[in-house]
């Protein structure tokens, strides 16, 4: 792999500078081996390098001929997630953008279904256009939008692009004279983009809820260092004075969560180059309270609020996090304690599990029991899983980029942003 | 088990007969202590506060100081009087003996390193800049007393609010500063249970009861007074100390309880000789009892609830679960064990390795695989560091949290809790929740240890930096006051970011014990006097105190 032997780790910024440069064919390559190395990890870096990945695809992919398009990402897609099916992100990044595809070549087919549908997306509209709340842009996306008469006028049918992102989708506000021109792929384009500037903003948006959920005085516990429950915490803690109890999910991500308690990042991952700008909530004045996860059932007693964040979310409303989590939200559950899950919509995936065991990924043992402990490690058999399946009973609210959601409304969610031809492409 | 013989083996004196045991025991203090000896320092009168704030100026290097120190001294001695019945003749004798001892906080950072180092290297480094930081002090005496006070409000900043309570004298550092009527044997012990040599309710208790019966052996009755009177206060120092090293145990209170019951009940008129003998074969007699018979007793009863094929999961390391698991394996069944660790004790790996060298089939986890282990569970062992009269579960942080997995099983198949406990560890303080009783261990604990660093002739970096860091705060504190200094000085490569959470504003570091399980998960209490329900326990602990 010649472009990871020129960056210095391989990881997601390695990747997205080779990106560039590279073969089409020679970034699927290094992508999925990237993945399966698990050289990048992390939710949002999945996404990230899935949708920079898939814009490089399409834009290379010289056609306009939806069908053609779908099929290549389509093979591109099953290769990223066979790579790697645990993370599912890669999926649902794949779905969105053939669902983007699917939406384009089909906006002027169905134009006069839409003539129908127009007046009811049109309530959306306006109040997506004010551009403070990026993610309600998102459901008119998939929705067709009034506007596409035009092009069915000016447009003869299998060229067409309909503007299936209507203005309300793009906060440039663009305009309409601006799309017509513009062809399938163009319009796909503009809507990976899209899903990469949603990546991109998608904790602050779900950061804006925050003063709705934490309150004076509280107590919060949260469990590894996620950054979305970071943002979460900072911008209610620019308000409020509340207590954090953190606990450090031992062995997998302590150090990250000692890092981010205290404020000063030793290492130096490149994932966390955005957040380790990002003052600490000690800074802010927020008395933050480091646990073991063993003390988690001790404190409990004394905690308002859970507040999780997550690897990905299913649609049945449970969700795969960092282990340890179910026991905590257990916890609370015992404790009467609302548990809170913050998660960007594009965690969130169309996969009903029936196999829980499948979604589990197990980690490095040396962790648990390191190289001093060797003579240990040849007798008994030493498990690190590193994620932990919650079910959907023991959450009592999701906050998503669009807004708090209860757990039983989240396969609505789901059918909003991913079609159903797409769920097992 | 085999922790208690150690004090024993430490203490010389003991095996030789006491024709004029009180002199012997004077000249083995001193062998104790050689380091508190020399300095010798005359001016008593101000002194006797230093001694003791010795072990918090490892605990919290800036704490200590002229004024604060006093004001800290006061509540400590108060809680002394509490426990002790002559608190003002024995204050006067510790303040002599302070006196004597004097700069004893010369010896004491010296004496703290080595412990450290082996505890927690990144603790480690923090002994750095104290030390130079202490010296100056000295020097400068009242001109830093205003700073003082600034870093004991910060000091006091690191002790979580809600167990403000819990949170006492910090523990004894060294035996400096013990009185010279502590037992050799006990002021060993002091220290190996405040390193977690000694660890575990029964081994604490055990290890107690033997130190006790050669301070008995030492003890001679001095003129004008009765063995049965003076010796429950000789005992009574010996406590005091041991509960300095560390909260005395539900274990060692109930066992103390009985000791010092047995001494009251001592005919005056006994020659003191034959009373010596009685004490020691009633300690004798308690252990077995108690102890050694109950565990087997438990061994064997809990070891029949396992059955071939069963999948037992455990949390952390306790004896009398290793004892069964090892039991029912002798007795040829089959099955195989999940321990569940934490940290930072991984008291588990003890039990891990024992058990696999025995032969046994072993999985080993940590917390965060609490779920997952339990899983293929059909049954859940559990070691107790006492039973509440509420029926509740007080033991290792963590076990509620593996009982309540056990409970609540996604399948609707709960997985049977089954308790191990010596009655002896019954106790009729009731706890709703882990805040009420508690015992909060030195958050440092938790800051992970660097990595081994490979010896070269070179000044090791991180020692560097933190001179540095030591010098910039001589200068004043107010710097690090308001911004994290940690984020000024670099920390050396491979440190914690935890390293200097101590001068980091807003940042706490909790690190409990224990905590409480409802009663509700555990569906059986196997005692050495049957199996119970926990709803049984207030009654089961009646009727053993009342025998």
């Amino acid at each position: 792999m010649p472009s990871t032997s020129m960056a210095l780790t391989p990881g997601l910024a390695s990747f997205l500078r080779s990106l560039k440069t590279n073969p089409i064919d020679t970034s699927i390559d290094n992508l999925i081996s990237l993945l399966k190395r698990r050289q990048i990890r992390h939710s949002r870096s999945c996404a990230t390098a899935t949708a920079y990945l898939l814009l490089r695809v399409i834009s290379a992919c010289r056609t306009s001929d939806a069908a053609k398009l779908i099929e290549r990402v389509q093979s591109v897609g099953r290769r990223l997630v066979a790579a790697q099916p645990k993370e599912m992100v890669v999926g649902n990044i794949v779905r969105r953008v053939l669902g983007l595809i699917r939406d384009e070549a089909e906006d002027d087919r169905e134009a006069d279904f839409n003539l129908s549908e127009a007046s009811e997306s049109q309530p959306q509209t306006p109040r997506a256009l004010d551009g403070s709340d990026r993610g309600s842009s998102r459901p008119p996306l998939s929705q067709p939008a009034p506007i596409s008469m035009f092009s069915l006028l000016s447009h003869p049918e299998p060229e067409t692009s309909l503007p299936g992102t209507p203005a309300s989708a793009s906060p440039s506000g663009r305009l309409l004279g601006h799309v017509q021109s513009k062809d399938v792929r163009a319009e796909v384009l503009e809507g990976v983009n899209e899903i990469i500037d949603e990546l991109g903003q998608v904790d602050d948006q779900i950061a804006a809820y925050a003063l709705d959920h934490i309150h004076s005085n509280e107590i919060i516990l949260t469990h590894t260092s996620s950054t979305t429950v970071q943002k979460f915490l900072l911008k209610a803690a620019a308000k409020r004075k509340f207590t954090v109890i953190h606990a450090e999910s031992y062995p997998n991500n302590h150090e990250a969560t000692h890092a981010t308690v205290s404020g000063n990042s030793t290492g130096d991952e490149e994932i966390l180059s955005t957040e380790s700008f990002q003052k600490p909530l000690i800074a802010l004045g927020i008395t933050v309270i480091l646990i073991p996860d063993s003390a988690v059932f001790a404190l409990m007693s004394r905690v308002n609020k859970v507040i999780l964040g997550t690897h990905s979310v299913l649609a049945n409303g449970g969700l795969v996090a960092s282990a340890g989590t179910r026991v905590i939200a257990r916890a609370a559950k015992v404790h009467q304690t609302p548990v809170v899950v913050v998660s960007g919509v594009y965690k969130l995936s169309p996969v009903y599990p029936f196999d829980f065991d499948s979604l589990i990924e197990y980690g490095d043992s040396s962790n648990v029991i390191g190289y001093e402990d060797g003579d240990l490690v040849d007798q008994i058999d030493v498990q690190n899983p590193l994620y932990d399946y919650v079910p959907a009973e023991l959450i009592d609210l999701y906050i998503t980029n669009l807004g708090g959601h209860a757990p039983s409304y989240l396969y609505r969610i789901v059918s909003d942003h991913y079609r159903k031809e797409d769920i097992s492409f | 088990m085999a922790n208690p013989v150690d004090p024993a083996q430490t203490s010389p004196p003991s095996t030789s007969p006491s024709p004029a045991p009180a002199t012997q025991q004077s000249t083995d203090m001193s062998s104790q202590q050689p380091p508190s000896q020399p300095p010798q320092p005359s001016n008593g009168a101000s002194k006797p506060a230093k001694p003791p704030k010795q072990p918090k100026s490892k605990d919290a290097p800036p704490a200590a100081g002229g004024a604060p120190g006093e004001e800290k001294l006061s509540p400590a001695e108060l809680k002394k009087k509490a426990k002790a019945e002559k608190a003002a003749r024995r204050a006067k004798e510790r303040a002599e003996r302070e006196a004597s001892g004097g700069a004893g906080a010369g010896p004491g950072p010296n004496a703290a390193p080595p412990k450290k180092g082996s505890t927690g290297g990144g603790a480690g480094g923090k002994e750095a800049p104290g030390q130079p930081y202490k010296s100056q002090r000295h020097r400068r005496g009242s001109a830093t007393q205003a700073s003082a006070t600034e870093q004991k409000k910060k000091q006091e900043d690191k002790n979580v609010a809600v167990f403000g309570h819990l949170y006492g004298q910090p523990r004894r550092t060294t035996i400096a500063g013990a009185g010279k009527e502590v037992h050799p044997a006990v002021l060993a012990l002091g220290l190996q249970m405040r390193d977690y040599v000694v660890c575990g309710s029964s081994a604490r208790c055990v290890a107690t009861l033997l130190a006790f019966k050669r301070v008995i052996e030492a003890y001679t009755t001095p003129l004008g007074t009765s063995l049965s009177r003076h010796l429950t206060t000789h005992l009574s120092h010996q406590i005091t100390y041991l509960s300095t090293c560390r909260p005395l145990s539900i274990s060692q209170g109930n066992a103390i309880r009985a000791l010092k019951l047995a001494i009251s009940s001592i005919d005056p008129s006994v020659p003191e000789a034959s009373a010596k003998a009685t004490l020691s074969d009633f300690i004798d007699n308690f252990i077995r009892e108690k102890i050694t018979v109950a565990d087997q007793v438990i061994a064997t009863s809990a070891a029949e609830k396992i059955q071939d094929g069963d999948v037992i999961v455990t949390f952390a390391g306790s004896s009398i679960v290793k004892q069964t698991l090892l039991t029912a394996y002798k007795q040829g069944k089959k099955f195989r064990v999940s321990i569940i660790d934490s940290r930072p004790l991984f008291e588990g790996k003890n039990l891990a390795r024992t058990l696999a060298n025995a032969g046994l089939e072993v999985q080993y986890s940590l917390v965060n695989g609490i779920s997952h282990a339990i899983k293929d569970a059909t049954k859940v062992f559990l070691g107790a560091h006492a039973m509440t009269s509420n029926g509740r579960l007080y033991s290792r942080v963590g076990t509620a949290l593996v009982a309540m997995s056990a409970k609540e099983r996604a399948g609707g198949v709960e997985v049977p809790v089954i308790v191990c406990c010596e009655t002896v560890k019954f106790t009729d303080r009731v706890a709703l929740d882990s805040i009420v009783v508690n015992e909060i261990a030195d958050a440092d604990e938790l800051v992970p240890s660097q990595p081994l660093k490979q010896v070269t002739g070179l000044p090791d970096p991180a020692d560097e930096a933190d001179t540095k860091k030591g010098d910039s705060k001589k200068g004043g504190n107010k710097a690090a006051a308001n911004a994290p200094p940690a984020e000024s000085t670099p920390l050396p490569e491979g440190a914690s970011p935890l390293t200097n959470w101590k001068e980091t504003p807003n940042l706490q570091l909790l690190n409990i014990m224990y905590d409480v399980t409802p009663a509700e998960y555990v569906d059986m209490v196997v005692t050495e006097m049957g199996s119970l329900p926990p709803s049984a326990v207030p009654i089961v602990h009646r009727m053993s105190t009342n025998l």
